[in-house]
């Protein structure tokens, strides 16, 4: 599985940092390891939806650091 | 030789407690020549301080005149306001010229520590004529520069520092062009080796300083072209010529901004990479695409360059830290205050309608502003600039 990060301007004033950080944490406590990719891209074009990742192919808005976990858990049950 | 781009940079700093400094450094760029002289006035403060501006002023303005050496100190003997409390009008100065055709470098010293000279960073001693003028005993140097010279010269409060608290005898000249040489590469610029040294006499002054310390560089360079691209044009159709246009430019190329890097991924033909690398958390990390030397997030990484430009033209702050970062913005800033003689912006005025957001401090009149801002330290650097609008 395939995640990526936005770190356009829009996206990373509303804290794409802080969600990559909550990622890497979650890779090493979980042990992902090659299960699951993590990357950042530039703008996704939802800017105005708050901060948007990309699940694979789903684009996913609204994220924060608090609500990343359960998103990336729940498209890790739905992909296996 | 072609024709030599000469870059300067001097830091001062006051004597601890004083408003004015002492000392006082004037440059003039002429057509075929640079001028740069250091004064140092007599005590500090604002006798002190109107001294060496006089001095600085005098000199440069007669010498870009082509008047005689002679004629100058003359001058500056007869003018100079005698101190009441010392009976005396002394002022010692630093001048350097350096021709632009050919290489040629004038130099002449009164009673300021010697010039440091480094050539492939190694200092180089060089011949001193004594002459006498008006009673004063000054050293006159005729000599060839060569492409990468770098030229140092400073005030006492430079070999003073830290006497008597951190060091017995301050920093001898010996000390200084020993530093001079181990922080010295090729890369490193006027601006960033006073403000490199001016630091560490910072240091050893534990930060306040027992005079007035002033360090200032010059240093004989080729012409280096640097362009920065910035937002796509605001006619799509416009995207291919203005690729185009700008990857013919010569000298090293910067593009800034998400949707800029993608069309000119789209351009080139190239995946634009990026990387969840951040060495700083408030700049967007970088990325890369293959024939571009630099890709950077846009208006966020752009206004800390240009608070790093505002830092840099001050000759009052020395913190050369962001020479070392990796950073988005410190490597821009490397390229266009370090690399940069000539800077080309390329800056598209589409409306990214995904900055519409009045609660984002990130609008097309921002990113106009910053650009604008940018030039102007640029050109305070000595730099040529171009924009180009589209």
């Amino acid at each position: 599985m395939n995640i990526l990060v936005c770190i356009g301007s829009s996206c990373h004033l509303r804290g794409s940092y802080d969600i990559i950080q909550r990622l890497k944490e979650l890779s090493a406590q979980e042990n992902w390891g090659d299960r699951v990719q993590l990357g950042a891209s530039f703008c996704l074009g939802r800017c105005t939806d708050g901060c948007t990742i990309k699940i694979d192919d789903e684009i996913i808005t609204g994220v924060n650091k608090d609500n990343v976990e359960a998103i990336v858990k729940k498209a890790l049950e739905e992909r296996g | 030789m072609g024709k030599l781009y000469l870059e300067s940079g001097w830091l001062a700093m006051n004597k601890a407690g004083e408003q004015l400094c002492g000392d006082h450094v004037e440059t003039v760029n002429l057509e075929d020549s640079f001028i740069m002289v250091l004064a140092d006035g007599l005590g500090s403060g604002v006798k002190a301080s109107i001294l060496s501006t006089l001095t600085a002023k005098i000199l440069s303005t007669m010498l870009a005149g082509e008047m005689t050496v002679e004629d100058c100190v003359e001058t500056i003997a007869l003018t100079l306001p005698v101190c009441k409390d010392r009976g005396i009008a002394y002022c010692t100065f630093t001048i350097l010229q350096v021709q632009k055709y050919t290489g040629e470098v004038y130099l002449v010293q009164f009673d300021n520590p010697d010039l440091i000279l480094l050539r492939k960073g190694k200092s180089l001693d060089y011949p001193r004529q004594r002459r006498e003028i008006a009673g004063k005993a000054i050293y006159e140097t005729r000599l060839q520069g060569q492409i990468g010279d770098l030229y140092i010269m400073m005030s006492d409060g430079a070999i003073h520092a830290g006497v008597g608290t951190v060091l017995n005898f301050g920093w001898q000249l010996p000390e200084i062009i020993d530093y001079a040489q181990r922080i010295y590469t090729p890369e490193l610029s006027a601006k960033s080796m006073a403000a490199t040294i001016s630091d560490a006499c910072r240091d050893l002054y534990m930060g306040l300083p027992g005079d007035d310390t002033t360090i200032a560089a010059l240093r004989i360079r080729q012409r280096q072209q640097v362009n920065l691209m910035i937002g796509p044009p605001m006619e799509k159709d416009q995207d291919e010529e203005i690729c185009r246009d700008f990857f013919a430019l010569e000298g090293k190329k910067i593009v800034c901004g998400g949707t800029t890097g993608t069309m000119v991924g789209r351009y080139l033909g190239q995946p634009v990479l990026t990387t969840l690398d951040y060495y700083d958390k408030d700049i967007p990390p970088i990325a890369k695409i293959k024939g571009v030397d630099l890709v950077t997030e846009g208006v966020i990484t752009l206004a800390r360059v240009v608070a790093l430009a505002a830092q840099y033209v001050s000759t009052q702050i020395a913190d050369p830290s962001w020479l070392t970062k990796q950073d988005g913005a410190s490597l821009i800033a490397k390229m266009l205050f370090e690399e940069a003689t000539n800077v080309n912006f390329y800056v598209g005025r589409a409306i990214n309608p995904a900055h519409q957001d009045p609660n984002l401090p990130i609008s097309l009149n921002l990113k106009l502003r910053l650009v604008e801002e940018l030039g102007k330290y640029l050109e305070q650097m000595g730099k040529t600039v171009r924009t180009r609008y589209y």
